[in-house]
C-alpha cells in the first residue's frame, strides 16, 4: 500500500504534532501549521488525531495511489480532483489503484491537509516525523501501514454521523468565518506607544505574501516602541508577535527560531492560530485582547470535537 | 523555614496561553549561566508530564506546557520557584561540571570575510583581532537561532562590533562571528548578520540523535588559530 508524488508542490511537507524536548539546543518544534484541520482530516478517516499527515500549499503536489485507500482532505480548499473529477472536503473518499489526485486552484484558505487511513511510513527524527529542512519531492513514495490493534471504524450509525458533521461545521466556522484574531499581551506590550496600542486594536491587518512555516509577516499600521531599545534574546513560541525595528509585526509559526531578541508584544492564542494560518492576504482581520482562561477553555472545547 | 539562597529573585509571567517565562532583571551576566542551568536541571529532573520544553536564555527560563494538562500556569510556576529556592544547595556551582571545549579556527581572510573592515573600524590589526578573540575563554549562555547555534560571551570590548545592518543571504557552515559582546559559530549554511572573522572545520551540529549539538549551555569554549592547510585536513563540513 503506497502513495507517490508525481509532481511536487512548492512547499509541501509531512507533519505530525511536532518535535518537543529539543528547543533548548535550538531545534524548532515544527508540526502542523493549522493543527485543527490536520486533526480533523485524521479523525475523519479513522486515524488518531495526531497521526502524520501531508501538509499542502498552493500550487500543491500531485499524487498517485498505488492501492485502494481511504483519504480525506481538510483545511484550505484548493479544489481537489480525483482523476480530474471534483471531490468533497471533510469527507472520507475511497480511492482505487492508479487514481490520481490534483489540486486546481486556491479557492479558500492557504494550507490544506491530505490524510490517508493508516500510518504514513517515514523515518522519525527525534521522535517526530515532521519535516524540518526537507519537503515532498518528485517520485517520493510512502508506504501506508495499518495501525496495530483496534482502529475506530467509520460509523454507519446516523446519529454518530450527524454528530461528526456538527463537529466539522464547528471547526470550519471557527477557522474560516471569523475576522477576529485574539491575543494575550506579551512582555513588551507596555513598551509600545499609546498610538501603536490603539492602532493594533482598531486598525485592520493583513497577512503578507512573505509568510511561510517560520512566520507570517503582517501588513498594517506601523507600530512603534516608546524608545528604541534592544532586548536580550529569550524564548519565543508559536503565535509570538515580534515587532521588527521597521515597525512590522511577524507572527511566529511552527518552524520558528527558539529564541529571539525582538520586542515580544503579544501572543496569539493557540485556538486562533489556525485562523491566521488560513487567512488569505487580501482579506483584512482585526486583533482583540483576551486572557488565558478564555484561551484554555476554548482550546479544550474545540478539542472535544475530536473525542 | 529559611530560604538559603535567595538573591536571585525569580519571577514568573505567562507568555500567552501555552508558555511560562521565569525571569530576573535583564542583564548579560555570566553569573546567571550557572543559576539558570541549575534551575533548568531542577525542573528537568522532575520529568513533569505537563512540560514539553524548557528553554534557557540570558535572563529567562521558559517552559512550554501542554494546555490540556495544566490549568493554573502561574500557580504552577510560583510553586516551582518556591520549591527551587527551598530545596537547592547553598552552592549552585558544585552541581555544574563544565568542560572546556577547544575549537580550531582558521582566521584566513578567505573565511574571515569581515576581518578587513573590522580592522579599520576598530583601529586594530587583523593579527590583534585574532589574538584577542582566541585568548579568552568563553562560556555558552544559551542556544537558539538554529539547531546548535551557541551564543557565547563575553567578547573583549576592544573587538566588540555591531552586526551588519543588512544580513548576508548566505553564511557558510562553520563560520565564526561576533555580534556585540557575543561570539558564535554558524552550524549550517544560513542567512546571518554577524561579523565573520574565521571558520572552524568542526561539525557543530550532527543530526545523529546521539550527538546533536556540540555545545551545551554552560560549556566553556576556547578558540585556537589554525592554518589553511590544517583546516583542509580537519574539515568536517560540506561545501
Amino acid at each position: 500500500m503506497s502513495i507517490q508524488i508525481i509532481k511536487q508542490g512548492i512547499m509541501d511537507t509531512l507533519q505530525d504534532k511536532g518535535r518537543y524536548g529539543f528547543q533548548h539546543i535550538g531545534i524548532p518544534p515544527c508540526g502542523y501549521l493549522d493543527y485543527l484541520s490536520a486533526q480533523l482530516a485524521n479523525v475523519i478517516v479513522g486515524n488518531p488525531k495526531e497521526a502524520p499527515i501531508f501538509e499542502l500549499h498552493f500550487p500543491a503536489s500531485c499524487f498517485i495511489f498505488n492501492e485502494a485507500h481511504t483519504i480525506c482532505i481538510s483545511g484550505a480548499n484548493f479544489v481537489p480532483v480525483l482523476n480530474y473529477k471534483s471531490i468533497a472536503l471533510n469527507t472520507p473518499i475511497q480511492v482505487c489503484k492508479n487514481d490520481t489526485l490534483h489540486f486546481m486552484q486556491p479557492l479558500l484558505g492557504k494550507t490544506s491537509y491530505l490524510s490517508i487511513k493508516g500510518n504514513i511510513d517515514s523515518n522519525a527524527w527525534l521522535y517526530s516525523k515532521s519535516d524540518f529542512t526537507s519537503q515532498l519531492k518528485n517520485n517520493d513514495q510512502f508506504n501506508i501501514i495499518a495501525w496495530d490493534g483496534d482502529i475506530k471504524k467509520n460509523s454507519d450509525k446516523t446519529e454518530e454521523q450527524e454528530s461528526q458533521q456538527y463537529n466539522i461545521d464547528v471547526i470550519q466556522k471557527h477557522i474560516f468565518n471569523s475576522n477576529e484574531i485574539r491575543f494575550i499581551p506579551g512582555p513588551q506590550w507596555n513598551d509600545l506607544t499609546n498610538e501603536s496600542i490603539s492602532n493594533i486594536l482598531k486598525q485592520p491587518f493583513n497577512t503578507s505574501l512573505n509568510s511561510n512555516r517560520m512566520g507570517y509577516t503582517l501588513k498594517g499600521p506601523s507600530l512603534q516602541l516608546i524608545e528604541q531599545k534592544s532586548y536580550l534574546s529569550s524564548a519565543v513560541t508559536r503565535g509570538t508577535m515580534q515587532l521588527l525595528p521597521n515597525g512590522e509585526v511577524i507572527v511566529l509559526m511552527a518552524n520558528h527560531q527558539t529564541i529571539g531578541g525582538y520586542a515580544n508584544i503579544g501572543q496569539i492564542i493557540l485556538v486562533d492560530l489556525p485562523k491566521l494560518v488560513q487567512h488569505k492576504s487580501e482579506l483584512p482581520f482585526r486583533f482583540s485582547i483576551t486572557n488565558i482562561e478564555t484561551a484554555h477553555s476554548e482550546y479544550k472545547q474545540m478539542q472535544k470535537c475530536f473525542s | 523555614m529559611t530560604k538559603i539562597f535567595s538573591y536571585f529573585n525569580w519571577k514568573a509571567q505567562a507568555l500567552g496561553d501555552h508558555a511560562i517565562q521565569f525571569y530576573v532583571p535583564e542583564k548579560m551576566d555570566p553569573a546567571m549561566i550557572s543559576e539558570i542551568k541549575c534551575f533548568h536541571d531542577f525542573i528537568f529532573l522532575q520529568k513533569l508530564k505537563e512540560i514539553k520544553d524548557i528553554i534557557p536564555s540570558y535572563h529567562t527560563l521558559t517552559l512550554i506546557y501542554d494546555v490540556e494538562l495544566l490549568n493554573a500556569p502561574l500557580d504552577f510556576a510560583n510553586d516551582l520557584i518556591e520549591k527551587f529556592a527551598s530545596e537547592r544547595k547553598t552552592d549552585v556551582a558544585t552541581s555544574v561540571q563544565n568542560k572546556i571545549i577547544e575549537v580550531p579556527v582558521c582566521y584566513d581572510e578567505n573565511f574571515g570575510i569581515d576581518l578587513n573592515s573590522m580592522s579599520t573600524k576598530l583601529n586594530l590589526s587583523i593579527a590583534e583581532i585574532i589574538k584577542i578573540h582566541s585568548e579568552n575563554i568563553y562560556q555558552v549562555y544559551c542556544l537558539g537561532f538554529m539547531p546548535g547555534f551557541a551564543y557565547m560571551g563575553d567578547v573583549n570590548s576592544k573587538i566588540q562590533i555591531a552586526r551588519h545592518a543588512q544580513p548576508r543571504k548566505n553564511v557558510s557552515a562553520g563560520s565564526v562571528g561576533i555580534a556585540g559582546a557575543q561570539t558564535g559559530i554558524y552550524p549550517m549554511h544560513s542567512p546571518g548578520g554577524w561579523q565573520i572573522i574565521g571558520r572552524t572545520p568542526l561539525k557543530i551540529f550532527d543530526k545523529d540523535p546521539a550527538i546533536l549539538s556540540k555545545f551545551k549551555m554552560g560549556d566553556f569554549v576556547k578558540f585556537y588559530p589554525i592554518t589553511l592547510a590544517e583546516f583542509e585536513s580537519l574539515n568536517q563540513n560540506e561545501f
